[in-house]
């Protein structure tokens, strides 16, 4: 396999490895579809100009993710339109839920969209990429304690809104 | 040393999969933990079903595609991951300077924020007045021409270069100040599309060929041009 070849499958590998997750990620912090594809478009763009640089493929999510959330901060320098309905992105496996699940799905993403970001994105990378904890604290550099606080008000916020809503859960409280 | 309740819960709701044995071990200490756990474990499950949606058709295979063309284009605005280099004629009647770059922007937008820092302000200073010929001289090099609403407020006009080849870089001068317009006859953008930096705005304008960026103090003066200068910058008659 020459180099070219290699250089592209190990981007093909970045791809499959990372493509899905990274979209979830930015679709989630930015509530925007179109600006998420953007992002992670430009994320690879960027990722295949530095590939030479990614000496460890276990390294490459949180290379990715950094070289992401960098590309969205620099939005903030354009007055991109905020939320898009998450319905209109999602999802045809829906259509194999019951109504009811359907109808707390629904009401689930329209909650997770109006999270404040420093609850949704700690949120994100957890459940999305995967990220402990300690990971998490060290890419937004904060101390695990702020972040395990900010993960737990994320999921107690987002249960008192389906309670609203009249569906599930025991709402806890730490004073 | 054991854990209280309140604990547990705070670790349940940071993370509610968590396998630590000390955690595993507070959970089998009593029903109420071990309730909680259920409970945690359940709402994670919907929370998982809610946030973890199927990337969009085709999205894979055109990151992909990034990597087996020799300058990826953008999506919707052309990305040009490129170098080139760039001679630029001041076209006010002096002796031509030629000034070659090497530059290489990863967006437009980080193009017209860069050539404004480079050359906005020091251009606008020189911006006292140009002919109607060099304006359509300039122009016609790039197979379009300016109509007289905005060539009569064309203060300077010079080649710049722009992502995807030469471009004009113009002063306007209005009645509330001078305005920069970068005219890019080969570069799509998203049409209306505002910037912000260093205390300016801009708006980019899609045109009948080609695009521009109209950079100024605030959003009003930036929009209000709007109109004219989409309408006014037109392909010369016969060229496509």
């Amino acid at each position: 396999m020459n180099t070219e070849a290699g250089r592209q499958a190990k981007f093909n590998q970045l791809a499959e490895s990372y493509g899905t997750d990274l979209y979830r990620y930015a679709m989630w912090i930015c509530g925007n579809d179109a600006l998420a594809k953007d992002l992670v478009q430009e994320t690879f763009l960027r990722a295949w100009k530095a590939m030479d640089s990614l000496k460890d493929f276990k390294a490459a999510k949180s290379w990715l993710i950094t070289i992401l959330r960098r590309e969205y901060a620099r939005t903030f320098e354009r007055k991109v339109p905020k939320f898009t309905d998450v319905d209109t992105v999602v999802i045809p496996e829906d259509s194999e839920l019951e109504p009811d699940d359907r109808t707390e799905i629904r009401q689930l993403r329209q909650s997770i969209l109006t999270l404040a970001p420093k609850y949704r994105e700690p949120l994100m990378m957890q459940v999305v990429l995967g990220y402990s904890c300690q990971e998490i604290s060290v890419a937004l550099d904060i101390s695990k304690s702020a972040v395990m606080t900010q993960l737990f008000r994320a999921r107690e916020q987002l249960k008192v809104k389906l309670q609203k809503d009249g569906v599930t859960g025991n709402v806890h409280e730490l004073f | 040393m054991s854990m209280n309740f309140s604990e547990f819960i705070l670790k349940l709701g940071a993370e509610p999969r968590n396998r630590d044995p000390e955690f595993l071990s507070a959970r089998q200490s009593s029903p109420e933990f071990e309730n909680a756990a259920l409970e945690a474990g359940l709402f994670e499950d919907k929370l998982e079903r809610a946030i973890l949606i199927s990337a969009p058709d085709g999205l894979l295979d055109e990151i992909k595609a990034i990597g087996l063309r020799p300058e990826p284009p953008a999506r919707r605005t052309k990305w040009w991951p490129m170098a080139m280099a760039a001679s630029v004629l001041i076209a006010v009647g002096a002796v031509g300077i030629t000034w070659k770059t090497s530059k290489s922007w990863t967006s437009v937008e980080e193009y017209v924020v860069s050539h404004y820092r480079h050359d906005g302000e020091k251009f606008t200073e020189l911006a006292d007045g140009t002919s109607a010929t060099d304006i359509q001289t300039v122009l016609s090099e790039l197979n379009v021409e300016a109509a007289p609403a905005l060539a009569d407020i064309v203060g300077l006009i010079k080649y710049c270069p722009t992502p995807d080849g030469k471009g004009v870089h113009m002063i306007l001068n209005t009645q509330t100040g001078p305005v920069t317009v970068i005219y890019m006859p080969e570069t799509d953008v998203v049409d209306r599309e505002m910037l912000a930096f260093d205390g300016l705005e801009a708006i980019l304008v899609d045109m009948k060929k080609g695009s521009a960026a109209i950079i100024g103090p605030n959003e009003q003066r930036v929009t209000s041009l709007y109109a004219i200068v989409q309408d006014s910058i037109l392909p010369l008659p016969g060229s496509s």
